[in-house]
Parts: C-alpha cells; sequence; structure tokens
C-alpha cells in the first residue's frame, strides 16, 4: 500500500481518471448490449406477453391486451400447481440426498489411502457429461428389455421391473439420475472445503480424546457450514433449472408425476401454443426466484456487516 | 531425515475403502454400459441375458453419408469453438474492466443485476422472449444465434472468474507500464492479457464443456435435423419410437468421451470451473 502512494500524483491526475473511466465503460459495452439484447428486451417481451391474449392465424401473431387473466388462469390450472409441487418435492429430495452423498464421499476420500488419488480423478466423470447422454446412459440402465438393471436381476434370478412406467417409480428414478449426476460437484466442494480444514485442530482435539463422530459434529461440521449453505442455495438453483433428464427419460408421465416446472412451460408454450399463459407462469417463477434471492442477499449482506 | 523414517503410516480403513469402491461402481457402470453396448449389435442388445461381442457397424451407421449425425457433430463443435472465442473476445474486456479500471457504479450496479439474475432463472421461461428476439434478428435455427445464446448464458460467470484472476495480478505492473507511456489499450492486450492467460484457459475450457453439452436452447431454437447440436441429436435418438439402441449408445459415446478424456489431461482446470462455476448455475 505505501508502496503505490510513490503513484499519488497520476492518481488525481483528472484526466487520468476521465479516460481510464471512458476505457472500462468501453470494455463493458459488448457485455452490456448483450445483456440489453438477449437478457433484457427477452425479459420486457415476457412481461408484456404474459397480459396479452395471443393467437396465430396464418403465421401472424395477433395479441390482444387481456390483463391478469393469464395470472388468473395459473391458480386455476391443475397440472401448473401440480408441476410447482413436482419441483418443490425434486427440488428438496435431490438438494439433501446430493449433500448427504456428497459430504460423506468428501470424507471418505479424505480418509482413504488406495484410492484417494483415483476416486477423485473418477468421481468428476458424471459432472463433466452432458445431461442428454446422462439421460440416455439411465435410460440404458433402466430400460425393460435391454436395460443394465433388468439384466442383472435376471442374471440374479429374480424378476424383472418396469421402472419408468409407474409414478413412484418414474419419480425415484429422476432423483436418482439427478444425485448421480451432480453429486461429484457437490463432493468437490466439499473435498475443497475439507482440505482446507487445519489438520491441527483436530490432531488437537484427537489428542484430547475427542471421539471421531465429536470431532466430526463439533469441529469439521461448523467450519463446513458457509460451504453447506453456499452449495444448498446452488443445488436449489440447479434442481428448479432441471429439464433435460425429465424431458428425456419420463416426458413428465407418468400422469404427471415428474412433469417439473420447466417441462410444463415447454409444454404450453410448444404443444398448446398459449404464448400469453406460458409467459404469465415462466414471468411469475422469475418474480418468485428473484424475490428468494434478493432475499438471501440482504441477509447474507447484513450478516456480514454485523 | 529421521521425522520421515518415524513418521506414522496412514492407517488404511477398510470400510472406508470398501465404500469408495462402491461408489465408484455406482459411478462408472452407467458409463461403462453405453460404451459396453456402443460396440454390440442391436440382436445381442436385445437379447435378455449378458452377451457380449464387438463390432463397429452402429459407428459405421451413424457416419453414413446422408445421415444428419455427422453435421451435427460438426454444429457442436463450431457452436463450442464459437462460443468460447467470443465469451473470450467479450469476458476478457469486461473482466478486466471490472478489475483495474473501476467502472463507474453507475454502471456497474444495473450491469451486476442483469448479470446475476440470468444464471438463477430456468431457460425455459426466457424462451418465449427470446423466440421474439430471435425471430425479429432472423435467428432461428441458426449457428449464429445458438453461438450468441451459449455466449449469453455463459458470460456471467466468464467475466467473475476473469475478474478474479485479473485481481490477483499486482495494481503496480499496470502503473509501471502508465509512468512509462503506454496507452491504456496497450497495457491490457501486450502486459495483462498474457498473464491471465492460465485463467483465461481454465474459463475455456469450462465454457467448451457447458456449450458442447447445451441442450434446452438447441432443442426450442431449431427445427432439428441438418440444424441442431449434437445433444438435440441424440435426444432424437432418445425418443425414437424404435429405438436403435446400438446407435444410440454409439452416439453417445462419441458425444461422451471426449469431454471424459479431456477431464482426465485437464482435471484441476475443470476443478476450478466447476467449483467456481457452480456458483453461476
Amino acid at each position: 500500500m505505501i508502496k503505490s502512494r510513490t503513484f499519488f500524483p497520476l492518481r488525481i491526475s483528472a484526466v487520468y481518471v476521465i479516460s481510464r473511466r471512458a476505457n472500462a465503460m468501453f470494455a463493458l459495452l459488448p457485455f452490456l448490449i448483450f445483456l440489453a439484447v438477449f437478457a433484457l428486451y427477452p425479459l420486457y417481451e415476457l412481461i408484456k406477453m404474459s397480459f396479452m391474449e395471443t393467437a396465430i392465424f396464418d403465421g401472424e401473431f395477433f395479441s390482444e391486451f387481456n390483463g391478469l387473466d393469464n395470472f388468473k388462469k395459473i391458480t386455476t390450472d391443475p397440472l401448473a400447481v401440480n408441476s410447482i409441487k413436482v419441483t418443490l418435492l425434486f427440488s428438496a429430495l435431490c438438494v439433501s440426498l446430493t449433500l448427504f452423498f456428497g459430504i460423506l464421499g468428501a470424507i471418505l476420500v479424505q480418509r482413504s489411502v488406495i484410492f484417494k488419488h483415483f476416486a477423485r480423478n473418477i468421481f468428476i466423470w458424471p459432472a463433466v457429461i452432458a445431461p442428454v447422454v446422462v439421460s440416455m446412459m439411465w435410460l440404458l440402465i433402466l430400460d425393460p428389455t435391454v436395460g443394465f438393471l433388468n439384466k442383472l436381476f435376471l442374471f440374479l434370478g429374480r424378476d424383472p421391473q418396469i421402472w419408468l412406467d409407474s409414478k413412484m417409480g418414474a419419480f425415484i428414478s429422476v432423483v436418482v439420475v439427478d444425485v448421480w449426476h451432480w453429486t461429484p460437484v457437490v463432493f468437490l466442494f466439499f473435498y475443497a472445503a475439507m482440505s482446507g480444514i487445519n489438520q491441527e485442530i483436530i490432531e488437537a482435539a484427537r489428542v484430547d480424546g475427542a471421539s471421531e463422530r465429536k470431532i466430526f459434529g463439533n469441529i469439521i461440521l461448523p467450519i463446513l457450514f458457509p460451504t453447506i449453505a453456499l452449495v444448498a442455495t446452488l443445488r436449489v438453483i440447479m434442481t428448479i433449472k432441471a429439464f433435460d433428464e425429465m424431458y428425456l427419460l419420463t416426458k413428465g408421465g407418468p400422469d404427471n408425476a415428474t412433469s417439473i416446472i420447466s417441462l410444463h412451460i415447454r409444454r404450453i408454450f410448444v404443444e398448446i401454443l398459449d404464448y400469453g399463459y406460458a409467459s404469465a407462469l415462466s414471468f411469475s417463477i422469475v418474480f418468485v426466484l428473484a424475490l428468494i434471492v434478493s432475499i438471501f442477499y440482504f441477509f447474507r449482506k447484513k450478516r456480514v456487516r454485523e | 531425515m529421521t521425522s520421515v523414517i518415524h513418521k506414522k503410516r496412514p492407517k488404511i480403513y477398510f470400510g472406508t475403502e470398501t465404500c469408495i469402491l462402491l461408489a465408484l461402481v455406482i459411478t462408472v457402470t452407467p458409463i461403462l454400459w453405453t460404451v459396453i453396448l456402443a460396440f454390440m449389435p442391436n440382436k445381442s442388445i436385445i437379447n435378455s441375458s449378458f452377451e457380449f461381442s464387438f463390432w463397429l457397424e452402429n459407428f459405421r451407421a451413424i457416419t453414413k453419408p446422408g445421415q444428419q449425425f455427422t453435421r451435427q457433430i460438426i454444429n457442436s463443435v463450431i457452436i463450442t469453438f464459437g462460443t468460447v472465442l467470443l465469451t473470450l473476445a467479450i469476458g476478457a474486456g469486461s473482466g478486466y474492466s471490472l478489475s483495474k479500471l473501476k467502472p463507474p457504479k453507475l454502471f456497474t450496479i444495473p450491469t451486476f443485476i442483469l448479470a446475476s439474475f440470468l444464471p438463477i432463472v430456468p431457460p425455459i421461461t426466457l424462451v418465449p422472449g427470446l423466440y421474439v428476439v430471435f425471430t425479429n434478428l432472423n435467428l432461428l435455427g441458426s449457428l449464429t444465434g445458438l453461438i450468441l445464446i451459449n455466449t449469453v448464458f455463459n458470460l456471467p460467470f466468464a467475466i467473475l472468474m476473469i475478474k478474479l484472476y485479473f485481481d490477483q495480478i499486482p495494481e503496480e505492473l499496470r502503473e509501471a507500464a502508465l509512468i512509462d507511456g503506454a496507452t491504456e489499450r496497450r497495457i491490457f492486450l501486450s502486459v495483462l492479457l498474457p498473464l491471465a492467460k492460465p485463467g483465461l484457459g481454465a474459463v475455456a475450457i469450462y465454457v467448451a464443456i457447458m456449450a458442447w453439452n447445451e441442450f434446452l436452447i438447441g432443442l426450442i431454437l431449431t427445427t432439428g435435423g441438418d440444424s441442431a447440436p449434437l445433444t438435440v441429436g441424440i435426444a432424437g435418438l432418445v425418443q425414437d419410437y424404435q429405438i436403435l439402441f446400438g446407435e444410440m449408445s454409439a452416439a453417445g459415446f462419441v458425444a461422451a468421451i471426449p469431454i471424459v478424456v479431456l477431464t482426465a489431461f485437464v482435471s484441476r482446470q475443470i476443478v476450478t470451473g466447476l467449483t467456481a462455476g457452480a456458483v453461476r448455475s
């Protein structure tokens, strides 16, 4: 800090500050244009469309203002309510399971001697494979005839199952696929966080006679708490954004048991072609998420200040 | 020396190692099963017992002239390279600006709000609006359009990462160059940008994986077939009424294996990207 004071005259030169600011804005400009065209404008169109009744005749769009009708539709659409329920249940299950397995995996790999290096490298694999390919891979596991699971069942002399055809089976399957796909990312976070823990603290506790369980519960877990909060938030966002697995494995079925919100919006937009309603539903989701994230930011800022 | 000799050997917990082995098996099985099926004829795939063979007809079938698959691989490669280049070109300037040039608050706060909003919302919610933009700009079904959208979705994270890298480069370097009379552009291009190369590399790898794996936007903003990326092509194979399991596995193999092999070589950069990158998604 002291050293940079030798450049003091340079810093206060008005010409320099103005030119630096001009350069700063110039360098940010492409990004701002991108955001304006591909984020702000679509958002504006979304809001506009959510107050309109849009119809297509001969490939032309005809729109008419219809007030809050589209938003009222959400409450009377049983499939929308269902998709919100499915999304929340999916999110709750996937977030808690990936956190559990991710933390467990990080602890195990930390303690491991034989597989440490090997496991660290291989556990990344699912996370880098495309969700579409992951879904395809699991279809090859769960398929009633060619699926690995049923072949294994037959090989072991048990009856084959039809995994994706029952409501429960399909829902559990997409949860399993999501957990398989994203536990690695959670694992990496916690592995990094645990590698950062000072081993001397744990050694000291051990010398004082603390049990392994006590060490984990009273020392490691509190240190990991910020990481848990961060990863949980990320995972909630990821599960609400989920689309590919359901779209490919179950198409939302059977009987809408796996029809999460993204899938429902896509259906309204692409199949039912009710643009106004699709926009109103989209806008409501965006609004609720923005609200949640703002509250989260607000509290975090407050906590940091205190 | 003595301390090394007397250092306690790490204790091997067999329960731990068994659990990890089990987790490894669960991790690898779906991937390995796809690889096995990719090299098997449909006849033995449909057979209800385990039956293994090795043949390459599946790969030959999907790359036959007249098949969309080759075209879709090329599309995906173009989208990936285009997205990486555009993201780095825009991201390097913006990240540098945020890190070193102190843009006015009036400018950065709206940028920050918009940029943090983008990764949070499900992409599908932006689709109705994007559809209108694409129609107006006549970009529907074009590779340019997909490159632009992929770039938009990856930029917030890329800029954040690049900013953090520039933050690590001491301010004194810039000031020294300024005193020597270098222009801002010159300082950026010849002094600081070369120093940020490792960071840009990590960002490039991460963005490449994201662009290569992207599905939803490709699905909705193209009409499929020759204009679609590889992921959309594979989804088409999955949803065919009569699934050709062998060819489907072969296509999945082609889409997944390059990334997995890449992972083996640059796992450190990918870990940086994923752990920081998840902040974004």
